[in-house]
């Protein structure tokens, strides 16, 4: 298969997913706007009008964090069920077993695409203003990118070799739900505590870069973003050549798991 | 088929197990081929008959590349492509005939281009009419495997496998859909054809191949081999009726 084939093909399964689910649902595409506006909605409801919330830009920098994450942890876990959701398709056609997740990834691009649309929209009502850092946003969005397939491969191939690791994937998403700095604010953390969770958790790195840029209008850390670029670009790279090498055994496993 | 015929595939004492769960067959290991060897000729039509559940898919699986054996070699000419006739591949019930077509056409390799250029063959074939813009839940089972069956007939490739697919449709299209199987079959095509009917086999094969439990019983002249076979199954249903 051509690399230019791969790609229409993952285009062309991501696309039909969403006219799928388009067709399934009475709104329709109005979802993809909706949904996020929805998400905004209940944080409002609970962080400035039940608790009161401290922060005048608080439901900006909650909004910010959670739809970023949201991106993340949806497209990683049902990547992770790809393989074996796929496995219909599996035991009939020797396809590179990546196309799976990699649909489910870009499909997560083109609702991602209409949240980021949503987000700009609210922090304009509030005020914010585009300027020259928003250009950092390219180089986050792309190493965001890349943690997001790294993560999904890793999790399709886990899930094909045994399906508990769905649970473990589950509770990890809430567990770094809680531990990113979407309800808090890394920066509010004590110095040393802060620089452990931008150190270790690359997912609180990414929430807090969107949030400088775009709230904040800082540059972030771009060191820091191209080791964690490096780094899960490695992972990618690795997890292709495994995923090419091992691609028999993946289908055997989704198969007779 | 005489031996001089050069060689497109062959096996040599493949096997293939896998673990299936800790209470099921010999200690959670199952064993779905054992030491098979074969060899498929340029041009030839090999059937592959059994009953079900004997290894036949999981033959045809290994024949296309989709599994690796456990243990033992397969050998592909250089150059050569084997690919499953399959039916309704990656059928999306929400969707139109239409898109299913086209993604079908693509998940079995033709570029997006080819893609778009056989849809309106498939329209006709299949004898949808506008039903092939409406969504293939609103299908009978009929339209369905019609559009499936089509799709299918556009795959190109050395060497075509075929898993029991020619029991599409009404009459009418079955023997339209048989008459295109034919003319693929008897054409330049080589192809593995797999069925427990052995009347279709025998028509349409040049040589035969009998698999139970994962083993050879037989293999060679196709009359011979489904008519030993057609005896050993009109055998055991006598002894299932007599017990």
């Amino acid at each position: 298969m051509s690399l230019l084939q791969y790609a229409h093909l993952i285009d062309i399964m991501a696309r039909m997913n969403l006219r799928a689910d388009a067709t399934r649902f009475f709104l329709g595409y109005i979802w993809w706007v909706l949904e996020p506006l929805l998400w905004v909605g209940v944080f409002y409801f609970v962080f400035v009008t039940i608790m009161a919330s401290r922060e005048a830009d608080f439901l900006m920098f909650l909004a910010t964090g959670k739809l970023v994450f949201v991106w993340f942890s949806k497209s990683v876990t049902a990547a992770s069920n790809s393989i074996i959701g796929g496995k219909g398709l599996v035991g009939k056609i020797d396809v590179p077993k990546s196309l799976f997740p990699m649909a489910i990834v870009q499909e997560g691009i083109y609702k991602q695409a209409a949240v980021f649309v949503t987000l700009v929209g609210i922090l304009f009502i509030n005020g914010y203003a585009v300027t020259a850092t928003w250009w950092y946003l390219v180089p986050l969005l792309i190493v965001n990118y890349v943690v997001i397939v790294a993560c999904a491969f890793v999790g399709a191939c886990l899930v094909c070799l045994a399906r508990d690791f769905l649970q473990l994937i589950s509770l990890g998403m809430i567990f770094l739900m809680f531990t990113s700095g979407i309800f808090w604010d890394v920066r509010s953390l004590d110095a040393e505590k802060a620089k452990l969770v931008l150190d270790y958790n690359p997912i609180a790195f990414l929430i807090d870069a969107y949030r400088q840029i775009m709230m904040h209008a800082t540059a972030p850390d771009m060191l820091h973003l191209a080791i964690i670029g490096a780094a899960f670009g490695a992972l990618l790279c690795a997890m292709v050549l495994l995923m090419r090498h091992r691609s028999q055994y993946l289908a055997l496993r989704a198969l007779t798991a | 088929m005489n031996t001089t015929t050069p060689n497109i595939l062959e096996l040599m004492d493949v096997s293939l197990s896998f673990h299936a769960g800790k209470k099921s067959f010999d200690h959670g290991r199952h064993h779905v081929l054992q030491d098979v060897s074969m060899q498929l000729y340029e041009g030839e039509t090999l059937g592959i008959v059994g009953r079900n559940g004997v290894g036949k898919t999981t033959l045809l699986r290994v024949l296309a590349g989709i599994l690796a054996p456990t243990k033992g070699r397969v050998t592909m000419a250089r150059g050569k492509s084997a690919s499953l006739l399959t039916l309704g591949l990656g059928f999306k019930p929400d969707l139109p005939g239409r898109d299913n077509a086209l993604l079908s056409a693509m998940l079995q390799g033709s570029s997006r281009k080819q893609a778009l250029s056989f849809l309106d063959g498939i329209k006709e074939f299949s004898e949808l009419g506008d039903s092939f813009y409406e969504p293939v839940k609103n299908y009978s089972a009929g339209m369905r495997s019609r559009l499936a069956f089509t799709t299918a007939l556009m795959t190109h490739v050395d060497v075509l496998l075929i898993d029991e697919i020619l029991s599409v449709g009404d009459a009418h299209f079955r023997g339209k859909a048989l008459a295109a199987m034919e003319a693929r079959i008897t054409g330049e095509q080589t192809v593995v054809f797999v069925s427990h009917m052995a009347d279709q086999v025998e028509k349409l094969c040049d040589r035969v191949i009998w698999l139970d439990n994962g083993n050879i019983v037989a293999a060679g002249d196709s009359k011979e081999v489904t008519s030993a076979y057609t005896e050993s199954v009109a055998r055991a249903r006598r002894g299932k009726i007599k017990t």
